[in-house]
């Protein structure tokens, strides 16, 4: 099952996502700031990443920036969750090396396709 | 001569003239005497000659060589100073000296001897008998003393005569020339005082007669009209030092009453300046809480929206299909607060215009599909078929996929809302014309339409077609006010055409291409360019006051092409110089501008009374036009500059108000455009005011032959504008019909009904009734002109 690393600092959505996606067969990992979301990345190697991209002590356009910077992380493809209809910001995620973005509220099923478009665009390993 | 005063002078001549005269004859008569007296002496001698010759003779004819004549006994008189006789040899003979005389004898001159030439008193005779000469008698004659004695009276009598003569010439001259002398020196005293003091009264006294009395009479003629006109003159400076004490006091009073204007004009930019500022202040910090606000009600909303989600998600699971439903009406009812909330985001970013543009190229059949998707449960709801008409070659677009796709749901979502059992139909087309390249997206349907009234309404934010329609329908009516910002953000607009009880189309006009970055100026070819409406030797002059280089230019050129004189102001301060030194016929400002802001110059204009007349358009935002209206713009455009519409409005503004025109006094400009579709159906001329200030200096162009009035608009009120009417004893008398949307107080309607033919109120009236209830004015104003 595909292993995804969802890196989100409000409880509540982090618990929803999580869950919905579990059920949906999804392994999950999470973290709740974008320095830990990059160590995660490291450590765990999720097949995806799912970037909140206003989180505290790093931001999520620089923690994707370094995920995609580092030579064992950058084949990670990751999907941006931004605040609704800030076209800058959606550049500006796009800009920082995401491979995609959706709005926030998460409209799960149109989530889901992004998420199994990328996977089959980026195959997992094992 | 000259230094002495005029009367001696005249005395001087008069006794100089006696003086010579008497003279002369003096000398004249004495000389006349002395010759005389001399004639009569020689007379006498020549007498005593020729009686001694007849004495001698005989004596010397007897003795010529006698020695002892008694010349004494020889008729020698008392005259004769000496005597002699001489023999013909030239020896003396005889000898005579009277007595007390010392004289000598001469010797006989030989050349006088044959000549009878002496001289004077002496005379040499000869004696002489026939042919016998005997010898030379000498004779030599004096005054005697008797003669002497004469003489001297003589001498004396003439100078008692001269001396008495020049007396009396005197005394006599003495006495009459001041018949003569005191009227000339009365002139010359009375024209030096006058000379003087100027005093023009002063006249000269004279009984004299002549030319000097005609001289005096001159003069003091002169005296006259100098004083006539002196006196004139005085009355004349005193009238001009009187204008000019009233031209400074006249002066004083509009300086000051300019200070007060100054004053007042600085106090009421600095509080307008204050005011624009805190509303900008206010409406930047009502964005920012509602973007906030927005954030904060998102994220429990999104909880609950998640957590429902999963609840109705298990419910199902678990086959609990009731928990399942009721689950779902949450989550339906949560959504569409979401919606709600969204809506009011997108307004005001729209209105803090900071609403962004995402452009990329995308498939529209493919964004249609997309949408067709989301938005076929909404329209099946009520029975609604979904109908598509879009060709499959119709191309790729270049635009806010998102906006467009965010702006076709609402349009399918209201025409599904509207309609029942009916037909929504998405009709796409793409339309190249020579130099534009647009899609056409419409949606028709066949529900319920609307009246033209309620069309007007339509796309401002927070209405719907009529109150009611929200609490049956639902929604914030947001939803219109945001597709329609969104498409002209886009370079393209949307148009609705409904009929009541038939259906609506709605319709979204687009570039197939849209560009990022915005023309300044757009439409100014020259065939969509509206003339001057005046003749080419009277270009109006407009003043474009416009911090933008660019487009001041073109602007400058495409009102040039149209007629006009231009004159351009780079800043806020230049256009307030311009002003001050000439009035132009029309002001054209742009209100975004550092420095003086556009706002202080349209307030400093307002209060300049040189510009009362002055119509001033002024270019604007989108979310600025009900400042400018507020702040008694003639007419706002929006950026980019049309120039089409431009040069169409400034020829409306400039052109004179036709006779019997109707006045529509309304802020909003989809009501203005309709109730001016109503009078041109009817015939009637009309123009419109969009605040009570410009409607305010219309009324004082023309009388209009009736006002249809809005009562709600910023600045002035239509209430207040009623006022301004009743003020003025010819406005009052204007017929007024009141068209509003606003609720009117039991206060208000007292007022009103006086007032007013009648009040009609938004979407809720016909055009007939509307015409009915104009109709008698209008036909009686053209009556009165014929």
């Amino acid at each position: 099952m595909p292993k995804l690393l969802l890196v989100e600092d409000n409880e509540m959505n982090r618990d929803m996502l999580s869950r919905r996606l579990e059920k949906r067969g999804y392994t999950l990992v999470l973290a709740i700031d974008g320095g830990q979301g990059v160590a995660m990345a490291k450590s765990e190697l999720p097949d995806l990443i799912l970037m909140d991209m206003s989180l505290p002590v790093m931001d999520g356009w620089e923690a994707t920036q370094l995920v995609k910077a580092d030579p064992a992380t950058k084949g990670i493809p990751v999907i941006a969750l931004t605040a609704h209809a800030m076209e800058s910001d959606r550049q500006k995620a796009l800009d920082a090396g995401c491979d995609d973005f959706d709005t926030k509220p998460v409209e799960l099923a149109r989530l889901l396709i992004k998420i199994e478009e990328l996977l089959k665009k980026f195959p997992p390993k094992a | 001569m000259k230094s002495l005063p005029f009367r001696w002078q005249l005395i001087l001549f008069i006794l100089l003239t006696c003086g010579v005269t008497l003279s002369l004859a003096f000398a004249g008569f004495y000389l006349y005497d002395v010759r005389q007296f001399n004639s009569e002496v020689q007379s006498r001698l020549e007498k005593t000659q020729s009686l001694m010759i007849e004495n001698l003779v005989p004596l010397l004819e007897q003795n010529p060589k006698a020695t002892d004549l008694q010349l004494k006994s020889l008729g020698v008189d008392a005259q004769i100073a000496a005597a002699a006789v001489y023999s013909s040899e030239g020896k003396i003979l005889s000898r005579y000296v009277r007595a007390g005389v010392t004289e000598v004898i001469p010797p006989l001159p030989r050349i006088t001897r044959f000549l009878d030439i002496s001289d004077r008193g002496v005379l040499w005779t000869p004696i002489s008998s026939g042919a016998r000469s005997f010898g030379t008698l000498y004779l030599k004659a004096e005054l005697s003393d008797a003669d002497r004695g004469r003489l001297v009276n003589l001498l004396r009598g003439s100078a008692i005569v001269f001396f008495v003569s020049a007396l009396l010439a005197a005394a006599m001259a003495w006495r009459f020339q001041g018949r003569i002398t005191a009227p000339i020196t009365e002139l010359a005293r009375v024209s030096t005082s006058v000379q003087r003091t100027r005093d023009y009264n002063a006249r000269v006294q004279t009984t004299a007669s002549g030319e000097i009395g005609e001289l005096i009479d001159s003069f003091n003629a002169m005296l006259d009209t100098i004083q006539s006109n002196t006196s004139e003159l005085e009355r004349a400076r005193v009238a001009a030092e009187d204008a000019h004490e009233k031209i400074t006091q006249a002066h004083d009073q509009l300086e000051e009453a300019n200070r007060t204007l100054e004053a007042r004009v600085d106090d009421r930019t600095r509080l307008l300046a204050k005011a624009v500022k805190d509303a900008e202040e206010a409406s930047k910090a009502k964005s920012s809480f509602l973007a906030k606000m927005s954030h904060e009600l998102r994220t429990p909303l999104n909880a609950i929206i998640g957590y429902s989600e999963i609840m109705r998600e298990d419910a199902a699971d678990d086959g609990e299909t009731a928990r399942a439903e009721d689950l779902d009406k949450v989550l339906n009812a949560a959504r569409h607060l979401l919606g709600l909330i969204n809506d009011v985001l997108d307004i005001s970013k729209i209105e803090a215009g900071k609403m962004e543009l995402y452009l990329e190229t995308f498939d529209l059949p493919k964004l249609i599909t997309e949408v067709i998707a989301t938005a076929a449960p909404l329209v099946s709801k009520k029975g609604n078929t979904l109908a598509i008409d879009c060709p499959a070659d119709i191309g790729s677009m270049h635009a806010d996929a998102t906006k467009l796709r965010q702006m076709l749901l609402n349009l399918l979502s209201n025409a599904s809302k509207f309609s029942e059992k009916g037909t929504v139909t998405l009709k796409a087309v793409r339309l190249i014309e020579e130099e534009a390249d647009y899609m056409e997206l419409s949606v028709v349907d066949t529900g319920i339409g609307m009246t033209p009234e309620q069309l007007t309404r339509l796309f401002q934010a927070f209405s719907q077609a009529d109150a009611s329609t929200t609490s049956k329908y639902g929604g914030t009516g947001l939803g219109l006010a945001i597709s329609k910002q969104f498409a002209q953000m886009m370079q393209g607009d949307i148009t609705v055409t409904s009929t009541p009880g038939v259906g609506s189309t709605f319709t979204i006009r687009m570039p197939a291409k849209v560009l990022s970055t915005q023309p300044k100026v757009v439409n100014q070819a020259s065939h969509k360019l509206t003339r001057s409406p005046f003749s080419s030797q009277n270009r109006p002059k407009i003043l474009v006051i416009d911090d933008d280089k660019d487009i001041r230019s073109v602007i400058a050129e495409v009102l040039s092409m149209s007629g006009y004189d231009v004159v351009e102001a780079a800043s806020g301060q230049q256009g307030l110089d311009h002003v001050s030194r000439f009035t132009p016929n029309l002001i054209l400002l742009d209100v975004l501008m550092p420095g003086i802001d556009g706002w202080t110059v349209l307030t400093k204009f307002q209060d300049n009374p040189k510009l009362a007349d002055v119509p001033i358009i002024v270019l604007c935002a989108a979310g600025e036009v009900e400042m400018a209206i507020a702040l008694g713009a003639a007419n706002v455009l929006l950026k980019p500059v049309d120039a089409s519409r431009l040069t169409a409005e400034i020829a409306t503004q400039l052109s004179p108000l036709p006779k019997c025109y109707v006045l529509h006094v309304e802020d909003d400009a989809d009501s203005r455009n309709l109730i001016t579709r109503h009078l041109e159906r009817e015939g009637w001329h009309s123009r419109s005011a969009i605040n009570g200030k410009t409607a305010l200096r219309m009324l004082r162009q023309r009388m209009p032959s009736m006002i249809v009035l809005d009562l709600k608009m910023p600045g002035m009120s239509g209430m207040e504008f009623l006022e301004e009417l009743t003020q003025n004893p010819t406005w009052a008398k204007i017929p007024v019909v009141v068209v509003t949307s606003m609720d009117i107080t039991q206060e208000m309607r007292n007022i009103l009904t006086s007032r007013t033919l009648d009040i009609l109120r938004k979407g809720q009236f016909t055009r007939e009734q509307l015409t009915a209830i104009m109709r008698p004015a209008v036909e009686a104003c053209a009556l009165a002109q014929a």
